[in-house]
């Protein structure tokens, strides 16, 4: 054993030499207590103040409180739209297992629990930072039988918690769903824009769209601490949110239940509007879309069935959707001629049938024809053979001028967005000179060819022809108001337009269109014993597009009551409909019937 | 045999005793301080406070004993820690994955814990036993097998950090009882040598075992987190703390193992680096009492004897606050005299009963 690394000499007798191994050993341990020490001032004193705010970070969370949207009310004091409080399942990003699978394993429980598909949770997690304290929205409108299969499995499911916020509620799935609009999660194209946070509630469509900013409100928010299991320890602060403003509308509930109830399943239009001041009283449109689904819980598949429906269930038929006028454009020609001399209410033709006008043979829907017709007559049988000749007496410049000034080719200017103005035809212009085509004219005198009209334009019209040529722009919202903070926005009424008719011509009008309904004309279905029903008749025939074959010709029916002091104009349109007379005019005379006569029980709003 | 005179009780070191209680009521201060407005918490340190009293009672007892009759027996004594750390695969009671603790009776023991001063004892036996005199190769090599049969059984339940922990301890009383550095240098080399070996001989789950251990990043959910907000808390003291009431991380429990292995941050984090500072300065007296201890002994075993006590203290409080300050990976070793646990309470001090035992009889 003596080689090289032998000890010198046994241990006994080299106490100094052990001494100073001992100090060695002493050394290198305060050499590590110093490095440690170097290693805590970094961390404390050094890099101190981010930890503290990583600390703080850690303990604080910010727990935004969803104000309350703002309600609409009908112009009576009724709700069109409430709110009440519905669960929201969450994800809190920064709360759910750190491991993939385990995090997995959490979703699909959830999913599962609830039948969510997988991939919705993962894809709204997906979306966020893992980091991140603010819930995700994963899925609204759960039923208490779902919060209570969460709620009971809390603790198994880290990072999932159920929100309470306060969620829209309509009297109806389908109620005034155009007009109100749908309200939805921010979309990421509106979040772009920086107004809105994620998971803010926005309106999309209709009033909600269109007063989001009032309806909106602020947001509260709470700061709470919490602990390493995300449990609420105390609160720290808090921000009270201020809920949205009250929209005062300008329709009527009942008269708009009335007008979606008589509607009954057919595609139209309705537009009931007060002539005296343009307050729209209703406004229907079908096919409609459940409102009630799209601003809470609906999966992709019911949402694109929808969109994608041939019938356009999304579209507001009322502003969207352009018709030939038919027989109720009649009345425009009339006016015109009657104010410019060139038609007269002694004028008298022989209906046979039929008009030809050099090549082509025009028929009246009447075969046989009328026999002999006046003015008056031709307007409540609604005669095409007297208006044909009617329209090429009085010119078709003269026709586009008192269309013109009527409103029509140009929006009515309600507030919705994305109003169609209409058509109105135009001259060949050679040299100077206006130059129409007979045929056009002869089309155009009975509400056909080229002339498009939204149902709006119609009411707008029809409330002119009542209140003695003011066109109003139609009124749908009142005022915003909010408690603590007064009167926001009022709309008070705007009058964009005159038609200035001699007395003799309107009274001529409203003579002949009282007789179509009450005289055995055109909209006799129209007729209320007791109330002065004054309309007009419409079947537009659908020549130009080939959509005549899926069926009829829309039906047209505009009317005013009562006929000496009208208060209430109302237009139905119903798409591919049939006769005016016999689809529309009736439905008016519902709806007529329920404004007048029907006393509605008290309108509770239902959940 | 047991019974101090009073010529022992002249020299006892007062001073290691004023650090240890010290370091002592800072723990029971910390602990509690854990549990302030907290239901079911403040049992804590009063039952650490138990342990200590267990602890002190072996402390006495210990430092009447001359430590030469307990090298003596440390053969027979190495025998009864292999045969407790081998009875924890049959009785042991698995907590989180670990066969740690055996229980005897109310309480449960962690033999691991109870072997580290077995090991001292045993390798100072060894170090001074007539055999070894020479302190050449083989003697030196023969450290081995001491070591790798109770390495072997702790790894297994699994506790790498007590394992672990042989090796400074073995380090340091090979260079104590005087074995060359260059035959040092060649020893660590051998063993760096035999890594890779060691390596290859491995079947694949045990690689991605140690590799685990070694690595913590690879298990994101543990240590990794547990380290950032360890740091998130020792960091946030800042220079003079948050107080009992401000200290967030430890009392709204982000800092995971608070009472145990993570204690050091706790206290970080409420008295901030000038409390570190004086928490510190307790253990490093402490320390060099002990070196002090072993530098002033008699002869070569009651220098091994308390330079391994020594060495076993300062090896667990560098590796716990390195692992806790993010310097070291994670292993689970508690810190000394701090920490919540009964087992390694005993140890400490008993530990410090052997460095009172040398000191007594330094002069005999």
């Amino acid at each position: 054993m003596s080689t090289g690394f032998i000890g010198r000499r046994p241990l006994p007798d080299h106490h100094e030499a052990g001494r100073h191994r001992v100090f060695a050993v002493a050394a290198v341990v305060l050499a590590a207590f110093l490095i440690v020490i170097g290693q805590l001032w970094y961390l404390q004193v050094l890099e101190g103040g981010r930890f503290l705010d990583a600390s703080d970070k850690n303990r604080i969370r910010i727990r935004p409180v969803a104000a309350p949207r703002g309600i609409l009310y009908d112009r009576h004091g009724v709700p069109l739209v409430d709110n009440r409080p519905a669960f929201t399942l969450s994800l809190i990003p920064r709360e759910l297992e750190r491991d993939a699978e385990r995090r997995s394993a959490t979703l699909g429980r959830v999913a599962a629990l609830l039948g969510v598909p997988y991939a919705e949770l993962e894809d709204a997690v997906a979306r966020v930072s893992a980091d991140s304290f603010v819930p995700v929205r994963v899925r609204r409108g759960l039923t208490l039988e779902d919060v209570a299969k969460i709620e009971e499995r809390k603790l198994e499911l880290p990072g999932v918690i159920v929100e309470v916020e306060p969620q829209r509620t309509y009297p109806s799935s389908r109620f005034a769903a155009h007009l109100l609009g749908y309200v939805r999660e921010a979309s990421d194209e509106q979040l772009k824009h920086g107004k809105y946070r994620r998971g803010d509630m926005v309106g999309q469509t209709g009033l909600e769209r269109l007063l989001d900013e009032y309806l909106r409100g602020r947001d509260g928010g709470e700061r709470i601490e919490v602990d390493a299991m995300g449990r609420p320890v105390r609160l720290v602060q808090q921000t009270e949110p201020r809920p949205g403003a009250e929209v005062v509308t300008t329709i009527d509930r009942r008269v708009q239940e009335a007008a979606e109830q008589a509607l009954d399943g057919r595609a139209g239009a309705i537009v009931v509007m007060d002539p005296r001041n343009g307050d729209v009283l209703a406004m229907a449109s079908a096919p409609s879309f459940p409102i009630d689904r799209f601003t809470g819980t609906i999966d992709r598949d019911a949402w694109l069935a929808v969109v994608r429906d041939p019938d356009y269930p999304m579209l507001n038929r009322t502003l969207q959707s352009q018709y030939a006028p038919g027989s109720v454009f009649k009345i425009v020609v009339a006016a015109a001629g009657l104010q410019e001399g060139t038609l007269t209410p002694l004028d008298r033709i022989h209906c046979g049938g039929e008009f030809h006008l050099g090549a082509w043979t025009f028929k009246d829907w009447k075969e046989g024809g009328h026999g002999g017709v006046d003015l008056h007559r031709a307007m409540v049988q609604s005669c095409n053979i007297f208006f044909y000749q009617a329209g090429l007496k009085v010119g078709g410049a003269a026709i586009t001028k008192y269309a013109s000034a009527f409103g029509f080719g140009h929006v009515t200017g309600v507030e919705l967005g994305n109003e169609k103005s209409g058509f109105l035809p135009h001259p060949k212009v050679k040299r100077g000179r206006q130059l129409w085509q007979g045929g056009e004219v002869v089309n155009m005198s009975i509400g056909q060819g080229a002339v498009l009209v939204t149902p709006m334009q119609v009411a707008r019209f029809m409330a002119a022809v009542a209140n003695g040529g003011v066109l109003w722009k139609p009124r749908l919202v009142q005022r915003v108001q909010s408690a603590e903070r007064g009167t926001l926005y009022s709309d008070p009424g705007q009058v964009t337009g005159h038609v200035e008719l001699s007395p003799v011509v309107w009274a001529f009008l409203k003579q002949s269109l009282w007789s179509v309904v009450n005289e055995g004309g055109t909209g006799a279905a129209a007729r209320i014993p007791g109330l002065d029903v004054a309309g007009k008749t419409g079947t537009a025939q659908m020549i130009a597009n080939s959509k005549a074959s899926r069926g009829e010709d829309h039906a047209w029916f505009a009317a005013f009551a009562p006929a000496k002091d009208p208060e209430v104009v109302v237009v139905i349109l119903v798409e591919r409909g049939g006769k005016g007379g016999q689809v529309a005019a009736p439905i008016a005379r519902k709806i007529l019937n329920a404004i007048f006569f029907e006393k509605v029980a008290a309108i509770e709003i239902s959940g | 045999m047991v019974g101090i005179d009073r010529r022992l009780l002249q020299n006892v070191d007062w001073l290691l005793l004023a650090a240890t209680t010290m370091v002592l009521a800072i723990s029971a201060v910390t602990l509690s301080s854990l549990s302030v407005g907290r239901a079911g918490g403040g049992g804590l340190a009063f039952r650490q406070l138990a342990w200590v009293g267990v602890g002190s009672f072996a402390l006495l007892v210990i430092a009447s004993i001359d430590y030469r009759r307990l090298v003596r027996m440390a053969p027979l004594f190495y025998v009864i820690g292999l045969a407790g750390l081998v009875s924890v695969f049959a009785l042991g009671r698995t907590v989180s994955g670990a066969r740690r603790w055996i229980l005897l009776g109310p309480i449960s023991v962690q033999p691991s814990e109870l072997f580290k001063v077995v090991f001292v004892l045993m390798i100072a036996w060894w170090l001074s036993s007539r055999w070894a005199q020479s302190l050449g190769r083989v003697t030196v090599s023969l450290v081995l097998p001491i070591i790798a049969v109770p390495f072997v059984l702790i790894v297994k339940q699994p506790d790498l950090g007590t394992a672990l922990l042989l090796f400074p301890v073995t380090v340091a009383l090979l260079v104590g009882a005087g074995v060359r550095f260059r035959l040092l240098g060649a020893l660590a080399l051998t063993g760096l040598a035999a890594l890779p070996l060691a390596w290859l001989a491995m079947k694949d789950y045990q690689r991605e075992r140690i590799m685990v251990y070694l690595d913590p990043f690879r298990d994101p959910l543990g240590s990794a987190y547990n380290v950032i907000q360890a740091k998130i808390a020792i960091g946030s003291g800042q220079l003079l703390g948050k107080g009992i009431a401000g200290a967030t991380q430890s009392r709204l429990a982000f800092l995971p193992e608070r009472h145990t292995d993570f204690i050091f941050a706790v206290f970080a984090e409420m008295w901030g680096f000038v409390g570190c500072l004086v928490l510190l300065v307790c253990y490093v007296v402490l320390l060099l009492r002990g070196f002090d201890i072993a530098a002033a002994a008699r002869e070569p075993v009651g220098r091994l004897v308390a330079l391994g006590a020594t060495a076993l203290l300062a090896s667990q409080v560098l590796i716990n606050v390195g692992m806790v300050t993010g310097l070291l990976p994670v292993v689970g070793v508690p810190l000394p005299l701090m920490s919540y646990g009964g087992s390694s309470m005993l140890v400490s001090l008993t530990a410090l009963g052997l460095l009172l035992s040398v000191r007594m009889r330094q002069f005999q």
